[in-house]
């Protein structure tokens, strides 16, 4: 492993669909302990940057790297087994399984043994609704209570690398809050997020750094501080970032 | 016999072949829930892996109802019958899926369907070209042994039936719902992506899947061999079709639907066949399958209706 | 007789159709311009048919050829089934044997009923004769024309296609195919179970060879071999026809995206009925003519297999393409009859000269199955498309065209949009009280909302706060649970989609549902389904009325398109699957104006695109707006939403939070928390 690497990093990467062509030469690097937001409408190429990561879409061109290695030929379950584990977009639990359940189905790839039980143990802290909803199918829960099993899932993996794609969609401004105070809690006990995000200005207020993609490509990027202070942003936060190029 | 003892018989009856459906429809239900595909190579694994379990028994020197076993004979023999015939047939079932199926996942629309129906063709025309037109006499070592029980009778290879059946599914239920690779099919099934983005290696799910599904259809086979002392190159398409729509009844895609349609269809069979006539049973038996599709799409047990968009 | 064209053959927009054919590379043929050559391929092809039993007068090989032909015309009928309306047909063989048992029926000595005066008019007609019974009285013959039959059976095909498709065909592909399988299972059991009629397992005998100015076929193989050549030549000529009209259009939108299909104005019940009708009546047809060749119908000829074949059949030579079938099955055909009974000759004698027994007396006919089965998996693998497939890929761009000055278009002038221009203001579209639920999922609550005419409304809100939803209760794609939706004076919650779309409102989808496989001129006229009349019989008789039509529709399309610049015009002929982002949305926009709305929901119009595709777009539709039509769009560009909208609705978790002028809602408190959560502002 190499000491300087960044965590994650994509090195001009090329994405297609059939014949449409997603992701143009695009560059993310993503240091270790960082909570970093990639901004952008529909459209734009982030949650094919999520699938990206997860090695559910391949690269045409460019590479990924994740600990200064490529991911190239790596599979979704080595990745999650190296330590990358998403948050899906619209959750996505596996609604005829209860609770515990999907828990274990996120630390799929890890032994059981007392390490599972201190994951669970982290998440009930995290979440103490979830533990007690432990019995019940997860397709009965709320939106924000799945949510929190999302996420939860997604730390029964163990993960260095939390990749989260909208977090915030369809949830109460509430648990919006909840949600991205819990995030802020996950990086400060070590791990490295990666969040897909259209609520610019609350993603911008926990985020280091941010990249905003348009049609594919990385037009804008920086410090959160400096992308709240930039004017063009601050025009367009009701959604899209319909930024020039810098 | 009165009437109500040939009916409570036809019953008896009713649930050894709905046993034997009951093993087939799982298999069409563990595929489709994963990859929506209906499989009709199915219909011919079991009809191939009939005539493995026949060659299986032959080998331990077991030829038509001549030779009986008692005891431990009966129990080892039986047994390696049907280890090998169901090994043989998940067998037959992971090799169909490799070879033809996989290079064809994620294509949309018919083609994995189509391409069933021609592996079907060629596991039915193998055995007709090889083994020929007529129709076996089944080796069975069962010994004759009736009960009277108030009104019916009940033979020893309709315990035994029930029994190997309830011993395979309770398996099969113990399998999906504590081990690890059985949840990650549960969870392959509900979501495939999200599944896979778990860790779960989703090849090897649907290679369990078409294994443990071949093996039941390979644990029905032998019971079909053993039930009717017969086996030829067309038994597949008739009890396949049959079991397909205790899939359906039962609610395709559910694991207890497909068990507990299997029983009312060998029901429907043996008490149509008794109430009607014997040579309208396909058409009842279809006919259920149509009105249960168009009016009740999503079965007994079912939770999605199948014309989504 | 027909172009060998089978797309569009007269686009006046495709540069480069001269080289799609192989012997484009032969410089004499090369000279020839493509569409004589076509006719001139048709020509020979036609000859060779009708020369054939002149130069090779073998009745035995006739025969087969015969038999050929029939299977061809049911390829010809499967593949208006399966392969331009997308709907797997795997009993098809039933329709076959309903033809086939109408004809035994109503010409053999199968059923004589009594004499009695009933029968009076149709002895008078010469359908049927009076004969001494063995019982003493007199009893009936029926003697029905085979000519006669030949359409009756085909009618009476598409009943029964019709009756068994009416409760079947809403279901989704596989189940459809499992269900028909059963009712292919269910015609033969019938057959053999009711030996009145059928006569059972032992089959129909003395079925009556047909006549024609009073001389009869007899046994002879060649009058069936013409018969067959010119049903054939009929049935091709039906499906080339079709394929090409507004109803083959309208199959093969249902086959690719029957939600879009359905959104763009199909009746997609009515228009997967015609499909099993027609195809069916094909099936009939043929089986009438089958079993006056072959004077007799049993069960086993209608049966699973039969269906299997003709399934091999258009498989191997390309669903969806009409000479592609007819090749597959006149090959197919051959192989069984003719070449794998050589093959097995030729090895018999090598059997004989090395002395291997088995090479004596192998059969391969006998393993045709077996070659069947291999050839579906074998071509699912390797060669979906078949032999000739149905669409041949287009070429691209030319280097002159990719770097061709962007032409941006514009709908500042649009004679082709015209929505009827109405004095009338007020509301056109009225929407109060909506609430749809998912499950226990509320997406939409007790939502209201007023377009006025002519203006434009913007819809926004954070993803999944129901803005999609809202759009799919208005156009009938999701039922509401409750509250009404009212467009120009007509409540229509509970249209299907298509009656919606006839109400003047069209739309485009957030996720894009073009057509993938059809070009981008046929989505196009896809969107004119509604405004478009003919039916069946002006595409089958080219109708002068239906020519007219399709040239305008066709005309009409093009400027649609070139409202849009060059971007869209070039690739008219592309396939949609094949389009850049912002074409693909820039396709569904022009699919949607070609049904002459006068309302336009846009969902997302400008996902995907940069900012000066964003802005060139914006302008298209203020200019939209200025020609008449009233928009409703879903948005979440901001600058997009001010420079365009009167109005703004704001949803958040499916209840409206806000409403109001685009500079008012953005100040607004609420809309702020929902979009920004904690923190109203920035710095």
């Amino acid at each position: 492993m190499n000491a300087t690497a960044p965590l994650l990093e994509f090195k001009g990467v090329d994405t297609h669909y059939g014949d449409l062509h997603v992701l143009k030469s695009v560059d993310y690097r993503i240091e270790a302990g960082e909570i970093v937001c990639l901004l952008g409408g529909n459209a734009s190429g982030k949650s094919t940057t999520m699938k990206t990561i997860m090695g559910i879409v391949r690269p045409s061109r460019g590479e990924v790297f994740y600990e200064g290695r490529p991911l190239s030929g790596v599979s979704t379950a080595e990745r999650v087994r190296r330590g990358i584990a998403p948050v899906l977009e619209a959750r996505r639990l596996f609604p005829r399984m209860t609770v515990y359940e999907n828990l274990e189905m996120g630390a799929y790839t890890r032994p059981r043994g007392p390490e599972f039980q201190q994951d669970l143990e982290r998440v009930f802290a995290l979440f103490p609704r979830v533990k007690e909803r432990l019995q019940q199918l997860a397709g009965t829960l709320s939106g924000g209570e799945q949510q929190m099993v999302a996420i939860g899932r997604a730390l029964m993996a163990h993960p260095k690398l939390l990749c989260m794609d909208e977090p915030s969609m369809g949830l109460s401004p509430a648990y919006v809050e909840q949600v991205f105070d819990i995030v802020q809690e996950i990086n400060r006990q070590g791990t490295t997020i990666f969040m897909v995000e259209q609520n610019a200005n609350m993603a911008l207020q926990i985020a280091h750094r941010a990249y905003v993609l348009q049609t594919g490509q990385v037009v804008l990027s920086g410090p959160s501080s400096q992308l709240r202070q930039n004017e063009q942003i601050r025009q367009a936060y009701l959604g899209e970032m319909t930024v020039a190029p810098v | 016999m009165t009437e109500t003892g040939v009916l409570l018989q036809q019953v008896v009856n009713g649930l050894s072949l709905g046993a034997m459906y009951a093993l087939l429809a799982i298999g069409f239900t563990l595929v489709y829930g994963i990859l929506e595909l209906i499989n009709f190579a199915h219909f011919n694994v079991f009809m191939v892996a009939s005539f493995i379990g026949m060659w299986a028994l032959q080998l331990l020197g077991i030829s038509g109802q001549s030779r009986v076993l008692t005891g431990l004979a009966l129990a080892g023999s039986l047994g390696f019958a049907f280890v090998v015939t169901m090994a043989a047939a998940g067998v037959i079932g992971v090799v169909i899926e490799r070879v033809s199926l996989r290079p064809l996942r994620g294509v949309p629309g018919t083609a994995g369907m189509i391409t069933t129906i021609g592996v079907s063709y060629i596991l039915f025309n193998v055995i007709l070209l090889t083994v020929g037109a007529g129709s076996e006499n089944y080796p069975n070592p069962l010994p004759v042994h009736r009960w009277q029980l108030g009104q019916v009778v009940v033979e020893l290879k309709e315990v035994l039936i029930w029994a190997v059946s309830l011993i395979l599914m309770a398996g099969l239920h113990i399998f999906v719902s504590r081990t690890r690779l059985g949840k990650a099919m549960r969870a392959t099934a509900q979501d495939a992506e999200a599944a896979r983005m778990m860790g779960v290696d989703v090849d090897r799910v649907v290679v369990t899947a078409f294994f443990l599904g071949s093996a039941l259809a390979g644990a029905a086979a032998l019971i079909f061999g053993l039930y009717y002392n017969y086996t030829s190159f067309i038994i597949g398409y008739t009890a396949g079709l049959r079991a397909f729509t205790a899939a359906v009844l039962g609610g395709i895609g559910s694991i207890p639907g497909a068990m507990v349609g299997g029983l009312l269809i060998g029901l429907i069979e043996t008490l149509g066949g008794q109430l009607i006539a014997v040579r309208w049973t396909d058409v009842i038996i279809f006919s259920i399958l149509v009105l249960v599709l168009v009016f009740v799409p999503a079965g007994l047990f079912g939770r999605a209706a199948p014309t989504k968009s | 007789m027909a172009e060998l064209e089978e797309s569009p053959a007269s686009a006046p927009a495709r540069p480069m159709s001269g080289s799609r054919l192989r012997v484009a590379t032969l410089p004499l043929v090369a000279r020839i311009p493509p569409r004589v050559r076509s006719r001139l391929a048709v020509g020979l092809l036609a000859l060779a048919a009708l020369l054939f039993p002149l130069l090779h007068a073998n009745d035995a090989d006739i025969d087969s050829a015969a038999n050929a032909l029939a299977f061809a015309a049911l390829a010809l009928g499967l593949n208006i089934v399966v392969g331009f309306a997308g709907l797997l047909d795997l009993g098809y063989a039933a329709f076959f044997a309903i033809g086939a048992y109408a004809y035994g029926a109503a010409a053999s000595f199968q059923l004589q009923p009594e004499w009695s005066s009933f029968w009076e008019p149709f002895h008078w007609l010469d359908l049927v004769a009076r004969l001494p019974g063995p019982a003493g009285g007199d009893v009936v013959h029926f003697q029905v024309s085979f000519w006669l039959m030949l359409p009756i059976s085909a009618a009476l095909a598409a009943l029964f296609g019709v009756l068994f498709g009416a409760p079947t065909l809403r279901l989704k592909g596989d189940y459809l195919a499992i269900v028909t399988l059963g009712f292919g299972e269910i015609v033969p059991i019938v057959a053999r179970n009711m030996p009145a009629v059928t006569n059972g397992a032992m089959g129909l005998n003395g079925v009556a060879a047909p006549q024609l100015f009073g001389y009869s076929f007899g046994i002879s193989a060649t009058p069936y071999y013409y018969v067959g050549v010119g049903l054939v030549a009929l049935l091709i000529v039906t499906s080339l026809r079709l394929k090409e009209s507004r109803i083959g259009r309208a199959w093969m939108a249902i086959r690719e995206d029957e939600i879009a299909a359905a959104a763009m104005g199909v009746n997609r019940v009515r228009y997967k009925l015609l499909a099993f009708a027609i195809g069916a009546a094909f099936a009939g047809a043929t089986g009438t003519f089958y079993v006056a060749k072959l004077q007799t119908a049993t069960p086993e000829m209608f049966m699973f297999p039969v269906s299997v074949m003709v399934l091999v059949m258009i498989v191997f030579g390309g669903i969806g393409s009409v000479w592609g079938v007819v090749v597959g099955a006149l090959l197919l055909q051959m192989l069984q009859s003719w070449f794998l009974e050589d093959l097995s000759q030729w090895l018999h004698g090598l059997g004989r000269l090395i002395d291997v027994a088995w090479l004596r007396h192998v059969e391969l006919a006998s393993s045709i199955e077996l070659i069947f089965g291999v050839i579906l998996v074998v071509m699912m693998l390797y060669r979906r498309q078949g032999l000739i497939p149905a669409t041949r890929p287009m070429p691209a761009l030319s280097l002159d065209q990719q770097a061709a000055q962007i032409q941006r278009g514009g709908f500042a002038t649009l004679p082709v949009i015209s929505p009827q221009p109405s004095p009338e203001t007020g509301s056109l579209l009225a929407i109060s009280g909506l609430t749809v639920s998912f499950g226990g999922l509320v997406a939409l609550r007790e939502v209201g909302l007023v377009v006025p005419r002519h203006g434009v409304v913007a819809v926004i809100g954070p993803n999944g706060s129901g803005k999609s939803t809202l759009f799919n209760a208005v156009t009938g794609l999701v039922t509401p649970d409750r509250g009404s939706v009212v467009m120009a004076g007509r409540e229509i919650v509970g249209l299907p989609p298509h009656r919606v779309l006839e109400c003047g409102i069209a739309r485009t989808f957030q996720n894009l549902r073009l057509f993938p496989n059809l070009t981008v001129l046929e989505n196009v006229m896809i969107g004119m389904h509604a405004r478009l009349a003919s039916g069946a019989a002006g595409a089958l008789l080219r109708l002068p009325r239906t020519r007219r039509e399709e040239e305008e529709a066709r005309e009409r399309a093009l400027a649609i398109l070139a409202l849009f610049g060059n971007r869209l015009v070039p690739r008219a002929e592309h396939l949609a699957s094949s389009l850049s982002y912002a074409n693909r949305r820039r396709t569904e926009i022009a699919r949607a104006l070609a049904s002459n709305p006068t309302l336009l929901l846009l969902d997302e119009p400008t996902a995907g695109m940069n900012p000066a595709e964003t802005l060139e777009l914006a302008e298209q539709i203020k200019s939209l707006n200025n020609s008449g039509l009233t928009i409703v769009l879903i948005e979440h560009k901001l600058d997009v939403v001010v420079s365009l909208a009167d109005q703004v609705v704001v949803l958040d978790h499916g209840e409206k939070i806000a409403e109001g002028r685009p500079e008012t809602v953005r100040n607004d408190e609420e809309v702020i928390r929902a979009y920004l959560g904690r923190s109203a502002a920035f710095a």
